[in-house]
């Protein structure tokens, strides 16, 4: 009995550990922000410590890489709503090096791609909307008086939210991925959750293509000409498909992401210059 | 000057992190930043007055004449300096930080640009098995740039004057800034690319297109999609896997709900 609990003090100390550390990375997410992938390496900053615990032997080498290759791939999130898709993630990798045969590496980067877009939307607009309002609505009237806790109250408003979102973030996230995943896992049910978060994710893409990329023409003819009015009425929202697809087709075409780069940064440019696309 | 110019740019490097290191805390806000500005020049009552003018303008309660800078965070600091050190009003303090601000947006954008290659350089880091300077690019590297980016153009402009980079904008011609504007806005085309690249399929490509077309002609927000996809997806899941519910007795029905 007592042995038991000294144990499960081990692990309560262990996850509270990870917990810690799944809150800082969650912070720090936004270190490199790009604007290729956004906050991917913050992701993978993030996740690191979980995937070097878990693939330590050198034999598996291989597979840490193939992980380390996985949380490459674009993200953005709030970083106080991350917390808990940083947590799941762990835990799905937990698992997958668990039960490597019958857990689907891609289902992790499904999950993660279908929840940052509904947890950014509610995260931005209550840590930039609500709290920062009403917490510098406040700040600006003390301040006015030349009253120094005007900036201190402000700061303590916004901190008090976003320490306790990201704790709970991450400890939500975490031990929901440990209890719900082990139990679909062995009900033989991932497939269904694959295409869940296959489906949310791939509808958050196309809505975030959609609203992510200003992208116009300015080309006209006259003043009674406007190609982009032209574009509205075919479709809305033509050139950033457009170009997503373009970009899609250099991958599946195997073009070197130098390449690829240059393409879009040169290419940006001159588009500018000759008129023919505007942000 | 020198004294003074290296203690603004760490209240610029302290702000930058604040959003890159710390989830942004609002320490960026005007407020906290001309707080800090003034408690460096040794006069916290005009930072605060200042802060609150320049809070005000950033969280769009009051409109001046001038439009905000689009590099809020290291234009008020620049503004809340230049004001209590030449003692000029909060907006006229503002008009004076705006080609500052309009530098940092563009380092800002550069740095953007040129941090992509970083995902380049990671790659071929976990490819050589260089775990640690894989991650290191985000955590140092990344940090390091962003707290020079701010530090530069705040300590050239107390140190040398704004007339400095007054003339160093009007140097960089319309087109670049354009140009680097729009590049700005292709890129993330790539990296939505790439993501589709380990999602797509023929079978779920439709779900790719009915996102972007709702929002498309919609104009729903994602987070609107996202609850949509949700309902979607679970009613979905009844159709397709009603068959596997009648088959096995209890089966993992269940299990969903309770997620």
């Amino acid at each position: 009995m007592s042995e038991d609990k000294t144990k499960n003090k081990a692990v309560k100390k262990e996850n509270n550990k990870k917990y810690w550390q799944f809150f800082w990375r969650s912070w720090a997410i936004q270190a490199s922000w790009n604007y290729e992938r956004q906050m991917n390496l913050g992701f993978l900053y993030g996740i690191a410590p979980t995937l070097n615990r878990i693939y330590k032997d050198p034999k598996d080498i291989d597979k840490k890489k193939a992980a380390y290759k996985r949380h490459l791939a674009f993200y953005n999130c709030t970083p106080q709503t991350s917390s808990f898709v940083l947590g799941l993630s762990a835990s799905m990798e937990e698992q997958l090096a668990k039960n490597p045969d019958d857990f689907d590496p891609e289902s992790i980067s499904a999950v993660k791609s279908s929840l940052m877009g509904p947890l950014s939307g509610i995260g931005d607009s209550f840590f930039q909307g609500t709290v920062k309002v009403l917490a510098f609505g406040l700040g600006i009237n003390f301040a006015q008086k030349g009253n120094i806790l005007g900036p201190i109250l402000a700061l303590l408003i916004c901190l008090v939210p976003a320490w306790l979102v990201t704790w709970y973030g991450a400890k939500w996230g975490y031990t929901a991925g440990n209890q719900f995943l082990t139990k679909l896992n062995s009900e033989g049910a991932m497939d269904r959750v694959m295409f869940i978060a296959g489906v949310v994710g791939l509808m958050v893409i196309g809505s975030m293509v959609a609203s992510m990329i200003p992208l116009t023409t300015p080309l006209h003819m006259g003043t009674t000409f406007k190609l982009q009015s032209t574009l509205n009425t075919i479709m809305p929202k033509l050139i950033p498909v457009g170009l997503t697809m373009f970009m899609y087709w250099l991958i599946q075409k195997k073009v070197n992401t130098g390449w690829i780069l240059a393409i879009c940064i040169i290419g940006g440019i001159l588009a500018s210059v000759l008129g023919i696309l505007k942000a | 000057m020198l004294y003074k110019a290296i203690i603004l740019g760490i209240i610029g490097i302290i702000v930058v992190l604040d959003s890159r290191l710390f989830g942004r805390l609002n320490v960026e806000q005007p407020l906290i930043a001309s707080t800090l500005v003034g408690i460096a020049l040794g006069d916290i009552t005009k930072g605060l007055m200042v802060g609150a003018t320049l809070e005000l303008i950033s969280l769009g309660l009051v409109n001046v004449g001038a439009a905000a800078p689009p590099d809020m965070a290291l234009g008020s600091i620049i503004a809340a300096a230049f004001s209590i050190l030449s003692g000029a009003s909060a907006q006229t303090a503002l008009t004076i930080a705006i080609p500052i601000a309009v530098l940092g947006q563009l380092l800002a954008i550069v740095l953007r640009m040129g941090m992509s290659s970083f995902n380049v350089l990671a790659k071929r880091y976990i490819n050589e098995g260089k775990f640690k300077s894989a991650t290191n690019l985000h955590i140092l590297w990344g940090s390091t740039l962003y707290a020079v980016s701010y530090f530069v153009p705040i300590f050239v402009s107390i140190y040398f004057g704004t007339g400095l980079v007054k003339q160093v904008v009007e140097v960089i011609p319309k087109w670049l800034t354009n140009g680097l504007t729009v590049a700005s806005a292709v890129l993330p085309a790539y990296g939505f690319a790439l993501l589709l690249s380990t999602m797509l399929s023929k079978k779920m490509a439709p779900y790719f297109f009915i996102g972007f077309l709702i929002t498309a002609y919609a104009n729903i927000s994602v987070t609107g999609i996202a609850l949509f996809a949700i309902l979607i997806a679970i009613l979905l899941d009844q159709i397709i896997y009603k068959k596997d519910n009648s088959s096995s007795s209890d089966g993992g029905g269940d299990s969903l709900d309770s997620l």
